[in-house]
């Protein structure tokens, strides 16, 4: 089983270096600092990864189907500032509605017109950002008391963020690992020409893949919201770059059809744990912004590549 | 050896021996280019039946036609004795119609039983049901007689292996016919033996093989009847006990084979030099070597594979950086040049060299025929220089060479094998070079046009040029070399003239060293 999971061409990416990174670096933090090994601070890391893996499991659907979405950012940001802005009763319903629509027409730009995914992603990141700015130029504005619950209520004496956290994780493992249609995506991910010649179609779930990532850019957005009361349209500013960060880690390999749920689990709580950490020992933030930088390109030179796909 | 069972799906059997498959007139365009032409082609029920011909013949474009790759043009094809519209490679095997591609179309990520079941997975419960495809993969393979872990990942078997879950994948949906496209091409002597037992108890269950081919070898060991195509058309349909190896040969290049290499050149001792190689060693701890290829003449290095004659034929080319030893080339006007161990300065002397992975190291695959031969053209000019192209001789060259092809226009990585060969010694010729080094002349190009690059290397020699060569192939050194020089663990062994040398003679010192004897013992 274990020689299966290390399999060169095992498509759950997971290699020693993913087992092995967030736990050295629990046992290093836990000797160096003082206030890390402590349930106020183990819950604070998991209210602040709860929205980056919602997202980061948004982003390993598009992976595995061999792209790449840098718009969930500017969707969670889009999330937040409709939050604020519009009547609470149809302010989840329009931030779904935006996140498919959003989904589609990056689909469509990858699918059927042949654009890059990065560019095709960027160029609507930069757009549903102006969108944003426009809406809510400012922070600010009140979140409902019932959106709020979603993330301050407690239910069983337990944290919200567990409940965000185990739903995500349940629906996109369920979609992945049991359903045809994930069986399928990681067909297309490793060569779209074969799966198409085994019967396998490739333009719809591809759309499906992206609408799929930006309604999860929606669900983290309505959590975050909720969680800082408060609205804010550059709130997801860093979401595209750190979920891609995330998953690279976590062993997805960014040209497709490889990487799994526990991958990216390991991969946002080695990022999450890496944030928490320099935070802890008083390192400056942009400081911290560069050190995500070197960890994106120090996953992904540890991928192994040429061995499927590509 | 265990015999397969039969695979007989449908216990009536009735159809045994009927028709199973018509092309009437088919016809398939791509853009301008016709592929084939009026088509019409009958295969049987419990019949293997090759599909033959040279590269480019069409053959191909056939079956993908029948696989439901391509749609034809015009023209219908009966499944049956019913007319079916194949609309996709998914329509195509829900037909009943298997195809075995040469490149596999397995996902390397996915298991066995994932790549069998691949778009018609079982559910239950609306999810994938993985025990229900496992057991069922089992099935298949004991009914195949292949020993498969369902559960392997498909990336992790060898060639042969993947194309058994390729049949296999046939196996499962019940299909009825089953396209091999060139099988043997990775497969090893006991891996075939398995394909064969296959192949022939898929006829013996009373379905319909098209095994796509142009080894004569496999097509009258497997094969009952046999179709040939010829540029685009169906030249013929035989009973495979009816032809004959030089039949099917003649049917297929439209010649017989004693025309298949040119005349030989007549090279006197005293010709001029062209190239005068002087103790060169081209890599490290290899010996020095000495030759001298004159003009008129074309002079083969051969041996068995990977005794350092391709490493010669590139330090002469300036490809690799030899030890030491010089290169002299000998122009036509009598002045002589030490050639510096770069492709640029050989290629300026005028050298041009061939070589033998034309589609990495020779060609600009996207770019039109017209430009990578007019790169040729450009060749002493400057790099600030105007690029133009002379296209009244650049339409001739390519008459010359009869390269077929929709226009000068054309992408050279849509041609064929052949025609890409010519194009590359065709920029050789655009440049005005005097010298051709070339690898493997006629590597994966069709017996048709093999015999017209021949041609074209001898008429370059015969018009004062000259020709160094490596190829695997000993029937080309024998034909086309009018010189053979035996490369054995780097030393050139024996020499011998190309109009009397054997494939025993080249074979005996090609393995022991032994410089060449004319009718052996005569000569003592």
């Amino acid at each position: 089983m274990i020689g299966r999971l290390f399999s060169r061409t095992s498509r759950s990416g997971i290699g020693i270096i993913t087992i092995a990174l967030p736990l050295s670096m629990f046992v290093i933090l836990s000797f160096t600092a003082s206030s890390f090994f402590t349930a106020q601070n183990l819950g604070n890391v998991g209210n602040q990864i709860t929205a980056l893996l919602i997202v980061s499991l948004g982003q390993l659907i598009v992976a595995i189907s061999g792209g790449v979405d840098l718009s969930v950012g500017s969707m969670l940001s889009l999330t937040s500032a409709i939050i604020v802005t519009f009547d609470p009763a149809i302010v989840v319903p329009l931030a779904i509605a935006a996140g498919c629509v959003l989904g589609t027409v990056n689909g469509i730009g990858v699918a059927i017109f042949g654009v890059h995914p990065l560019v095709m992603t960027l160029a609507t990141a930069t757009f549903v950002q102006g969108l944003t700015l426009l809406v809510s130029p400012v922070p600010g504005g009140v979140v409902a008391p019932a959106i709020e619950a979603l993330a301050h209520g407690r239910l069983f004496g337990l944290q919200p963020s567990l409940f965000w956290c185990a739903g995500a994780i349940l629906l996109c493992w369920l979609l992945l690992s049991r359903s045809a249609f994930g069986l399928r995506l990681y067909a297309l991910g490793a060569n779209p020409r074969n799966a198409s010649l085994n019967g396998v179609k490739v333009v719809g779930p591809i759309i499906t893949c992206y609408v799929l990532c930006s309604l999860s850019a929606v669900a983290a957005g309505i959590f975050l919201t909720a969680r800082v009361s408060t609205g804010d349209p550059t709130i997801g500013a860093a979401f595209g770059l750190d979920s891609i960060t995330a998953i690279a880690l976590g062993g997805v390999q960014l040209s497709g059809g490889v990487g799994s749920v526990p991958g990216v689990i390991l991969g946002v709580v080695t990022l999450g744990l890496a944030t928490n950490g320099m935070n802890l020992l008083g390192v400056s933030p942009f400081l911290r912004m560069a050190a995500t930088g070197l960890l994106l390109l120090g996953a992904v030179s540890l991928q192994r590549r040429k061995t499927i796909g590509v | 050896m265990t015999d397969p069972g039969t695979l007989d799906h449908h216990a009536s059997g009735s159809s045994a021996g009927g028709e199973m498959v018509r092309f009437e007139g088919v016809t398939k365009r791509f853009g301008a280019n016709v592929a084939l032409k009026d088509v019409s082609l009958v295969g049987h029920a419990g019949s293997v039946h090759a599909v033959t011909g040279e590269n480019g013949a069409g053959k191909s474009t056939l079956m993908n036609l029948l696989a439901g790759v391509h749609q034809p043009s015009a023209g219908t094809i009966y499944l049956h004795g019913k007319p079916v519209v194949l609309a996709g490679p998914r329509a195509a095997q829900q037909a009943g119609i298997s195809t075995v591609y040469q490149e596999l179309t397995l996902l390397p990520n996915l298991t066995v039983a994932e790549n069998l079941y691949l778009g018609r997975e079982p559910r239950r419960l609306g999810m994938v049901d993985r025990s229900a495809m496992r057991r069922e993969a089992r099935s298949v393979f004991a009914r195949i007689e292949v020993d498969l872990d369902p559960d392997a990942h498909c990336g992790d078997l060898t060639i042969a292996q993947q194309q058994m879950v390729e049949i296999a994948k046939g196996v499962a949906v019940d299909a009825r016919v089953f396209i091999f496209d060139e099988p043997t091409a990775a497969l090893n002597g006991p891996e075939i033996e398995k394909l064969e037992r296959l192949i022939m108890s898929l006829k013996r269950g009373g379905n319909l093989v098209f095994y796509i081919s142009h080894r004569l070898d496999e097509i009258f060991r497997f094969c009952d009847t046999i179709s040939v195509m010829k540029d685009g058309s169906h030249v013929a349909t035989q009973p495979a006990s009816e032809l004959t190896r030089d039949t099917l040969v003649s049917l297929m290049v439209g010649r017989s084979l004693d025309r298949f290499f040119p005349h030989r050149g007549t090279v006197r001792p005293e010709a001029p030099l062209a190239i005068d190689v002087r103790g060169l060693v081209p890599v490290a701890g290899a010996p020095a070597v000495t030759f001298a290829l004159r003009r008129g003449e074309i002079l083969g290095l051969t041996g068995l594979e990977g005794q350092g004659q391709r490493e010669i034929i590139r330090a002469v080319a300036g490809q690799i950086a030899p030890v030491s030893g010089e290169v002299v080339h000998h122009a036509k006007d009598g002045t002589s040049t030490g050639l510096a161990p770069s492709p640029v300065a050989v290629a300026r002397t005028g050298i041009g060299f061939v070589p033998e992975d034309r589609k990495s190291e020779g060609l600009f695959l996207p770019l039109a025929i017209e430009r990578n031969i007019g790169i040729g053209m450009m060749r002493r000019s400057s790099i600030w220089s105007r690029a133009r192209i002379d296209r009244p001789r650049l339409t001739g060259l390519l008459e010359s060479m009869n390269v077929r092809a929709t226009g000068p226009q054309q992408e050279v990585q849509a041609l064929s094998g052949g025609n890409q060969q010519k194009v590359l010694i065709g920029r050789w010729l655009a440049a005005g070079v005097d010298i051709l080094l070339v690898e493997e002349p006629t590597r994966g190009v069709d017996v048709g046009a093999k015999s017209e690059i021949y041609t074209l290397l001898r008429a370059f020699a015969d018009d004062g040029g000259a020709v160094l060569m490596t190829s695997s192939e000993l029937s080309e050194h024998i034909g086309l070399c009018d010189r053979i020089l035996v490369v054995r663990e780097g030393r050139l062994v024996a020499e011998m003239p190309g109009a009397v040398a054997t494939e025993e003679t080249i074979m005996t010192s090609a393995l022991t060293g032994a410089p060449f004897r004319a009718h052996a013992g005569a000569a003592a």
